[in-house]
């Protein structure tokens, strides 16, 4: 089994995932090649090629303080610099009141990419693996945030040879983010690495600077059960949370048709069911991890998009735009 | 076995066809990546059962179709145990069924009677008809009658076989098939049959054995039906006063041992008496105790036929009656005793009470006893005679009336009618006899009247009789010697001379006889005769509306002839009759020849295996086909139910 693992004889998409070694003992099975990039590939051009077609805009800051645009009046608290009192107002209302500015500045994007092992999967409808379309998403919203001139930092869930880059801007910094995508390897049971995602969380939650945007692109489906606790713990200090989940049509729709076994890329799972029986009740399953994401994320500010790895990568990144920009996006039918 | 039939048993060999598609659709799934493969719920385990159960038995539905195809296309044949004519030729058959619906048919042996055996068989026959075969069907109870008129038709013949009912005749074997030969005779068909489904107990064991003709073969198949069995039977029972009288028959004889006549009244045994054993037909006296109301005679214990073994007691005085209105003085026998006409009724034995009446009465109602009446040479009829004698005519009274000399002493004011109209003369015959060509209904007989020897003869004008009258009879100068004619309900015989034998030698002559026996006949069919043989056609001359209901509350189908109605009970029982408003009681008994069950013998020939078998061979194929058909039906509804519980199972749990 092991000599025929690389070889040309095991059909595809099967030949990805069949284990180096342990294949016939049964054990957890890891993709062997990199990424599967299909028509994505070059992830360079393509990821420019998405940016372009968005229309970005110029952003405010959250921030208020110093600045050279005048932003307001707000009553006078205890503390409160007292450079910025208005007297004018003191002496025309007898109210003490602080003028405040608003200022142009960077807003920070932070990238959490799943590189995990599911992130691997590709299905004969997709244009190319589950991975391939996140870091085409993370390549274009990089190169849109550069653009602007805010910083772009990139962390990884699970993976190989992942490389993640503190908050950077200029130039360099989209070629050192695309170089990065395209070097990793999606492997790894994120399941049983849970330390991968506290990690990753972590870093963030030390480094990112208030009104970072923080988007995640994962399947959403093999994370720890404490991931979405973790992550929206991140929302703290006027941080932005986007989710992405990416899946393949496959498992958004559920095509199959008759008995199928199905065994899962991370952990043991194997399962054989009637398709048609339980087509409607995986399909709810999906969108009750969707669900519960979603109200989270809701209820610290954020969005949870929806995306499939057929979808033009361009809505989905005008969508991102939107959702940074407050806008809400509807959620998507998962039937 | 033919090249085909092994080449269609060897698509049996498809069999395992569905046992491999079951195995290959039975494998396990291949195997295929899935990440979100722990949010797939596995099929739930009733949903997996059924469709194991699905499977199964659409793999049996399908394995069953394979299997019928090839033995369709084998076109097996079975024997089984059915009736099935030979063919020796191969060519079409014209057969002629003669079915036997006697009262010996009801005998009931094993469960079934034989009627019900002799009527699957023919439907046997039926069904093995092929296109091209000629069908006739003859039911031989008494007298013996054309059910289907031989035709092509095999789809109208199974419709009259499967609508044919017993009755309680008796059996006219030689008659029926005398009809059947007569229905194949002239078909095209070379082969023509006849098939006899009898009991063969037409009252006649010592009869000439039944035998196929020249060119019409007999076959006679079912020797079962010939299987001896015990039946007593109640033929008739009158009462006299306190005294029934029951006239029973058994076959075989000893049949009625350990068995009594027992008299009821409304269900009250009022009297009794024991059948002397080995009798095959007596008559047995009843003393009656407290006898009113309708009383029936009933045998006791069971026997092969049920529907004889009871009858209606008629009261004596029911009998029919005939008048008899003569001149002792001028109507006499030298020898003495009773005039010619009363000795001559009494000698023919008609079952018939004979009496004497004085003169024709003055009203109606003391001839309404009487089913007819003779009146010999009256010197004319009173204008209260006349009356009372149409009134009776009116409502079906039969008069024979024999003109003699008294006619020329007719008193002022009397005449014939409503007999004879205008006048009547009395002379000398210028001839001595009747022309026999002219009285045809005497039969051979006829030639006896050709030298009668009359002192005198009434003169009769023809012309007077009116459109009514017809002669049947003439003598040799051609004046009428027997009119007929009928009124109303009722009829009349008018014969131009009298029968003392001092006036001619008509009295000497047997058409005499046939002439008193035609005169009884019309007189039972029209009024008299309360008690009838099963069979027997009842004629109602004159009626304009006629009811009757049978047995078992059946209204009886009523013909309508020319000058009557007609209606033939073919059951045993009392039959109610609405005749012109007016109610009667008539009384179908049976043939007392038909309870003796003994066979009539057949030629051995009729028994002939070439010309038939009673275990066919059946073409199963058109039965094959629609087993197939309806497995193929199966296997539809199966996968829609499938589909459809599929549906069903796909609906969220939660």
């Amino acid at each position: 089994m092991s000599s025929c693992a690389t070889c040309s004889c095991v059909p595809w998409p099967l030949s990805p995932y069949l284990a180096q070694s342990g294949a016939k003992e049964g054990r957890v099975r890891t993709p062997l090649r990199s990424i599967d990039w299909g028509s994505i590939a070059p992830l360079r051009l393509r990821a420019r090629a998405v940016a372009e077609g968005v229309y970005a805009g110029a952003h405010r800051s959250l921030r208020r303080g110093p600045g050279v645009e005048f932003g307001g009046h707000r009553p006078y608290v205890p503390g409160d610099d007292l450079r910025w009192l208005d007297r004018r107002a003191l002496l025309r209302h007898d109210k003490l009141v602080v003028r405040e500015f608003e200022t142009e500045t960077d807003r920070g994007l932070r990238l959490i990419v799943d590189a995990s092992a599911s992130m691997g999967f590709r299905s004969r409808a997709a244009p190319a693996a589950k991975f391939a379309f996140a870091a085409l998403l993370a390549g274009a919203l990089a190169r849109i945030a550069l653009a602007s001139g805010d910083p772009v930092g990139l962390e990884w869930l699970g993976g190989q040879s992942t490389r993640s880059l503190p908050a950077m801007a200029g130039r360099e910094a989209f070629e050192r983010i695309i170089g990065a995508l395209e070097s990793v390897q999606a492997v790894g049971d994120l399941r049983l690495d849970s330390s991968a995602v506290e990690l990753a969380f972590r870093s963030i939650a030390r480094k990112a600077r208030r009104g970072t945007v923080i988007v995640l692109l994962s399947d959403l489906i093999d994370l720890p059960d404490d991931t979405l606790e973790r992550f929206t713990a991140l929302a703290s200090g006027g941080r932005v949370l986007i989710a992405i989940q990416v899946l393949d049509p496959e498992e958004a729709l559920f095509p199959f048709e008759g008995t199928v076994r199905l065994r899962a890329l991370e952990g043991d799972a194997l399962v054989e069911t009637d398709a048609q029986l339980t087509r409607l009740r995986y399909l709810a399953h999906l969108n009750q991890v969707a669900e519960r994401w979603s109200r989270a994320l809701t209820d610290h500010g954020g969005q949870l998009l929806q995306a499939r790895s057929t979808d033009e990568a361009a809505d989905v990144v005008r969508q991102t735009v939107s959702a940074v920009a407050g806008r809400f996006i509807p959620k998507r039918d998962a039937r | 076995m033919t090249f085909v039939y092994a080449a269609a048993l060897a698509v049996g060999l498809l069999v395992i066809a569905p046992f491999i598609a079951h195995l290959l659709q039975r494998r396990r799934a291949d195997e295929r990546p899935f990440p979100p493969a722990h949010l797939v719920p596995p099929s739930p385990p009733i949903a997996r059962r059924r469709r194991k159960v699905d499977d199964r038995a659409l793999y049996v539905v399908r394995t069953a179709a394979v299997l019928a195809l090839a033995a369709l296309g084998a076109t097996p044949f079975v024997h089984c145990s059915a009736l099935a004519v030979g063919r020796t030729s191969g060519a079409s058959i014209a057969l002629a069924i003669v079915l036997d619906d006697s009262l010996s048919m009801q005998a009931e042996t094993g469960g079934r009677t034989r009627w019900e055996r002799a009527k699957k068989a023919a439907r046997d026959l039926a069904g093995g008809a092929r296109e091209g075969d000629a069908l006739g069907i003859v039911l031989a109870g008494s007298p013996p009658r054309i059910a289907l008129a031989s035709t092509t038709d095999l789809a109208a013949a199974r419709t009259v076989l499967d609508n044919l009912t017993p009755s309680h005749r008796a059996t006219d074997l030689e008659g029926a098939l005398e009809l059947a030969r007569s229905l194949v005779h002239g078909l095209p068909q070379v082969d023509r049959r006849v098939v006899l489904l009898s009991d063969l107990s037409d009252g006649h064991p010592d009869g000439p054995p039944l035998s196929a003709s020249e060119d019409i073969a007999l076959w006679v198949p079912l020797t079962d039906l010939t299987e001896s069995v015990e039946n007593c039977a109640v033929l008739r029972a009158d009462r006299q006063r306190d005294r029934a009288t029951v006239r029973v028959a058994c076959s075989p004889a000893g049949a009625g041992r350990r068995r009594n006549v027992e008299v009821y009244a409304r269900d009250k045994l009022i009297g009794q008496s024991k059948i002397p054993e080995e009798a095959l037909a007596v008559d047995i006296g009843v003393e009656l105790h407290d006898a009113s109301g309708e009383l029936v005679a009933r045998l006791s214990g069971k026997d092969a036929i049920a529907a004889d073994d009871s009858a209606p007691i008629l009261a004596t005085a029911g009998q029919v009656a005939i008048a008899i209105i003569a001149d002792p003085a001028s109507s006499k026998l030298a020898t003495g005793g009773a005039p010619p006409v009363e000795q001559a009724l009494a000698a023919l034995e008609l079952d018939m009470q004979v009496r004497p009446l004085p003169i024709v009465p003055d009203h109606a109602e003391e001839l309404a006893p009487f089913a007819g009446a003779v009146i010999e040479d009256p010197p004319g009829f009173t204008p209260e005679a006349r009356r009372s004698l149409g009134a009776w005519l009116e409502r079906g009274g039969v008069v024979l009336l024999a003109l003699g000399p008294n006619t020329a002493l007719a008193p002022l004011g009397a005449s014939f009618e409503p007999l004879v109209h205008g006048s009547i003369g009395w002379g000398p015959s210028p001839v001595e006899g009747l022309d026999d060509k002219s009285a045809s209904l005497f039969g051979a007989a006829a030639g006896g009247l050709a030298d009668l020897r009359p002192r005198g003869r009434s003169n009769l004008d023809l012309a007077a009789l009116g459109p009514s009258a017809k002669v049947a009879a003439r003598w040799k100068d051609g004046a009428p010697w027997l009119i007929e004619r009928a009124v109303g309900r009722g009829f009349a015989f008018v014969l131009s001379l009298p029968t003392s034998p001092d006036e001619s030698d008509l009295a000497l002559r047997p058409a005499f006889l046939i002439l008193l026996e035609k005169f009884a006949e019309a007189a039972r069919a029209r009024n008299g005769a309360h008690r009838t043989t099963v069979g027997e056609t009842w004629a109602f001359e004159g009626a304009k509306s006629l009811e009757v209901t049978g047995p078992d509350k059946v209204r009886l189908r009523v013909t309508d002839e020319a000058t009557s109605k007609t209606v033939v009970p073919d059951r045993i029982g009392v039959y109610e009759i609405s005749l012109d408003g007016d109610k009667l009681v008539r009384v179908a008994a049976p043939a007392e020849r038909e309870v003796d069950l003994r066979p009539r013998p057949v030629a051995p020939q009729t028994r002939s295996a070439s010309l038939g078998d009673t275990r066919a061979r059946l073409d199963l194929s058109p039965h094959l086909a629609m087993v197939l058909l309806a497995l193929l039906v199966a296997e539809l509804v199966l996968r829609l139910w499938a589909r459809k519980q599929g549906v069903t199972s796909e609906e969220p749990s939660f």
